[in-house]
């Protein structure tokens, strides 16, 4: 391959692994890469195509990124009119087959001279002094620690642990209701749970949740009962924890 | 083969000579250039140049020119290096960041974390102010590392108070949106927080196209699009600012001056619509200049394509962001036939009509709703300056009380751009006149003071002239920048540092202010624990999770009555449809019939309690999305009125999660 063709096989090989990727079970981390790459090569393309190397430095980079953006955005709105859904396959299809096609276009305006080779990065990196080269790659590391400060200030963020009870019915007239509990305590946990009809115990359940954990039980539901459920957390057998209850016809609903 | 990256042809306003724009280019000067003699026959130094120059030597060179660096000597080098400004910005970034870990374990109202956020902001601003507005030579190549430095720097600021997921309800909204995308794989669905975004989903198409096709979450990749639109934006402004005027210098200062608007760090780089459409309005604006420079003949067929995919972008992806960049292309066509320059009117005048065509085509045929989205907005302006007219005042009091330090540092900033503005027009009117883009941004700038006067003569002013200072901040930074690239340029003809450590000063003014009286608001500057009706401090955990109770148990789309906390997360994690004027449900301890009524004529299934509105002042000001008591509470909740629904006959109690309660209110 000619050193001007270079990018062009670039872009193509890209468009091709991507898909790849996107197929067989390869490492999330090159499927985000290569996607990231399949994001960027249509615009890099049209740049060329439209514009060609004329343009130099930050000028072109800020219209490719906008042709990058572009294609996306309208290509979508393309596949929605044509009733394709936009699901993964059809953003692949789109973004590779518009890089194979403007790869092929450019490289026929390229043969026929009608469009410059690629073009080689700005002088002024190849000159960057060896200290100056340090010093940016410590900026990058310094932020880099920096995003891992507020990550690690997340991940150690105290919260006030929680328990979820419910009882509801998600259609009107539906005859059975869901009853459930959700342990979000930050520990495993005991639980008594009292299933309450006019009043009266009708289901006691004794429940151990990991953090995290669910527990449902589907229970019946009639327009007859005033239906309630009180969650004791053990050893507090004299309050309940948490409680809900189901007045009339609708949120029990029956 | 490479290609010079300026051009001498002859430039946007016909004139002959070397283009304006060619900052790599040659040395020779146009006759308008500050850098020609002066009409009070001051020495011939370029506004934004050197501070040393051979007195009666040649024609000075253009302080942009790298050919103007050899020629000074190592005597103009700044002895900080652009490198050194990174590292500074980088560990600015971590040390905000360590401020916004120390909140969240508890130190968020501590004085000493508030002192290491602006400690860390100044680590990021000051040094690149410094070299920009230094007296020293600053080459193009430095003065772009500044650019794209300080805008990583504060779009990390902004990941690192939100890490790991969307907080800030408008991201939220979207967030929504981009997963129903991903969902149902069509566009134009319902978004019941934002009911027109899904009409304009550039947006949404970006982020769930880069989520499919890399396997990323989508907050990581709505990070990924929204900070690449927003470093963009910022680039391509740089490039058509340097093109404008001809100077990296001039174009360096007036993004710094544009950075110092209110929402560059916030909403200018969220997961938002309009943080999409932004790098197409400047695409735009930076092709509508290509085109009407004579010396782009050869690409013209290229730069229109450029222009009319960069219009149809934007046009479908923000409504307000289309109808700006047409307002621009009429103000430029407007600034072309008062200079006389025909080709140039016709070129703005074309792109302003297709952009014009398209935007109304779209609300035609895909986003009918949009007027009426838009115009209780334009209704309000309206209104607030009638009042003002007829004598009487028409903001509504804010809903809480501003810290005196950042009043004054607004009213400061106030009075800083009201100077440097008439400076850069002055600068216009001796040396610019004759050009159009020029001329079009000193009009543009004029607007800058009617966002001032639509903040102090509209209810809820402040909120419309933030959203606009976006757009206002374009030909007033780039004004500004004039006005400022001149003062360093008179301090560098006087031996004067007194004036560049003033410019200087100015700039660090603004960008303070723009911090300050900005997004987060100084009541959640640092996140920290749960606050009682706030905004991304009020989502977590628990609110969360109920919002994913709603949606599992009881189905999309449901009406619900809940505080102002809640609000973006029940409609976003939760996809249920919250309802904004409720506070009738949640202020008396007793439900009246009327109550009843109101709940049935606004189609109310549930209602969301959270029993700490009972405990705590509302950290905004107001305990609801419309709350006619905003601003005036003195005391919380009456516990009453938030636990009344366990006594109504009808309601059910069908979800308990401690603080948050959900009641089932469709028979009561």
């Amino acid at each position: 391959m000619r050193r001007s063709h270079a990018d062009l096989a670039v872009t193509a090989a890209v468009a091709v692994l991507a898909c790849g990727a996107a197929a067989g079970g390869v490492p999330m981390a090159v499927t985000a890469v290569l996607g990231i790459a399949l994001f960027a090569a249509p615009g890099y393309l049209l740049g060329q195509l439209l514009l060609g190397p004329r343009i130099g430095g930050l000028e072109r980079a800020v219209v490719v990124t906008g042709l990058a953006l572009v294609v996306p955005i309208l290509g979508g709105l393309l596949l929605y009119a044509a009733g394709v859904p936009l699901h993964r396959d059809a953003w692949l299809g789109l973004l590779a087959g518009v890089t194979l096609a403007g790869g092929v276009a450019l490289f026929l305006r390229r043969r026929t001279g009608r469009a410059a080779p690629s073009g080689w990065p700005p002088e002024a990196w190849r000159r960057l002094p060896p200290r100056h080269a340090a010093a940016f790659a410590a900026a990058v590391v310094i932020a880099a620690c920096g995003v891992g400060i507020a990550h690690l200030g997340v991940a150690m963020q105290p919260h006030p642990g929680f328990t979820q009870l419910w009882l509801s019915a998600r259609y009107e007239n539906a005859r059975t209701a869901s009853l459930g509990v959700t342990n979000q305590q930050g520990s495993t946990t005991r639980y008594r749970l009292i299933l309450l009809r006019n009043g009266a115990v009708s289901a006691t359940w004794n429940l151990t949740l990991a953090d995290g954990q669910t527990w449902r039980q589907v229970v019946p539901v009639t327009a007859r009962y005033r239906m309630a459920a009180n969650l004791y957390r053990l050893p507090d057998l004299g309050r309940p924890y948490r409680h809900v209850a189901a007045a009339g016809n609708r949120a029990a609903g029956s | 083969m490479r290609v010079a990256n300026g051009s001498t042809g002859r430039g946007p306003t016909g004139s002959a000579g070397p283009r304006r724009g060619a900052a790599d280019g040659p040395a020779t000067l146009p006759a308008n250039d500050p850098a020609a003699p002066s009409a009070d026959g001051t020495a011939a130094l370029p506004a934004d140049g050197p501070a040393t120059l051979p007195a009666g030597g040649p024609a000075p060179l253009a302080a942009d020119d790298p050919a103007a660096l050899a020629a000074d000597g190592p005597a103009t080098l700044s002895r900080l290096p652009v490198s050194l400004v990174a590292v500074s910005a980088a560990t600015g970034a971590a040390v905000v960041a360590t401020a916004y870990t120390a909140g969240r374990l508890g130190q968020a109202s501590s004085a000493w974390a508030d002192r290491l956020y602006w400690l860390g902001q100044s680590l990021i601003l000051a040094p690149a102010a410094a070299r920009l507005l230094s007296r020293r030579l600053v080459t193009a190549a430095e003065t772009v590392t500044l650019v794209v430095v300080l805008t990583v720097a504060e779009y990390l600021v902004k990941v690192c108070y939100s890490p790991a997921a969307f907080s800030y309800p408008d991201e939220l909204m979207h967030w929504r949106s981009t997963v129903d995308v991903l969902q149902t794989g069509t566009l134009f669905t319902v978004n019941h927080l934002l009911p027109i975004s899904p009409r304009y989903p550039g947006l949404e198409e970006l982020a769930s196209a880069l989520t499919s096709v890399t396997g990323l979450s989508v907050f990581t990749s709505g990070l990924i699009v929204a900070g690449t639109a927003h470093l963009m934006f910022v680039c391509v402004l740089y490039v058509l600012f340097r093109h404008v005027s001809g100077r990296h210098r001039v174009a360096g200062i007036a993004v710094l001056c544009y950075a110092s608007c209110s929402l560059f760090q916030s909403f200018d780089s969220m997961f938002l619509y309009q943080t999409a459409a932004l790098p197409f309005f400047g695409l735009t604006l930076l092709a509508a200049w290509r085109l009407t420079a004579r010396e782009t003949a050869g690409d013209r067929a290229g730069w229109l394509t450029v222009a009319a995919a960069s219009i149809a972008a934007a046009v479908v992806t923000h409504h307000v962001t289309s109808y700006m960049l047409v307002a621009a292309l009429v103000v430029c066509t407007l600034a072309s036939l008062l200079a006389g320059d025909r080709f140039s009117t016709a070129w703005a005048a074309s792109l302003a009509l297709l952009s014009a065509v398209t935007a109304a085509c779209w609300v035609k045929l895909a986003a009918p709703a949009t007027l009426g989205y838009l115009q209780p907005a334009a209704d309000g302006v309206l209104q607030g300056f009638r009042t003002v007219l007829t004598g009487g005042h028409s903001s509504a009091p804010p809903a809480s009380v501003v810290p005196l330090g950042n009043q004054v540092l607004g009213v400061a900033a106030v009075l800083t751009w009201s100077a440097l503005l008439p400076c850069g027009w002055r600068q216009v009117w001796l040396r610019h006149r004759r050009e159009p883009w020029i001329v079009a941004m000193a009009i543009g700038s004029v607007s800058w003071y009617a966002i001032v006067a639509v903040r102090l003569a509209v209810a809820d002013g402040s909120e419309l002239a933030g959203r606009a200072a976006t757009f206002v901040y374009v030909p007033s930074g780039f004004i500004a920048g004039l006005a400022a690239a001149h003062l360093i340029g008179t301090a560098v003809r006087w031996r004067a540092p007194t004036l560049a450590a003033t410019a200087l000063a100015g700039a660090l003014l603004l960008m303070f202010d723009g911090l300050a009286n900005s997004w987060p608001p100084y009541w959640e500057r640092l996140p920290g624990p749960h606050q009682v009706a706030g905004t991304e401090r009020s989502v977590g955990p628990e609110e969360i999770a109920a919002a994913r109770w709603a949606l599992a148990a009881l189905g999309p789309g449901n009406r619900f009555a809940t505080d102002s906390g809640s609000y973006p997360v029940l409609g976003s994690y939760g996809d249920q449809n919250p309802v904004r004027s409720v506070a009738y449900l949640y202020t008396s301890a007793v439900f009246t019939r009327s109550d009843a009524q109101r709940i049935q004529a606004q189609s109310l299934l549930y209602v969301l309690v959270d029993q700490r509105l009972s405990q705590s002042l509302p950290a905004s000001g107001q305990y609801f999305p419309v709350d006619p008591d905003a601003g005036r509470y003195t005391r919380p909740l009456p516990a009453g009125g938030l636990t009344k629904f366990n006594h109504i006959p009808g309601v059910s109690r069908i979800y308990d999660a401690g603080n948050i309660v959900i009641y089932d209110v469709g028979g009561a």
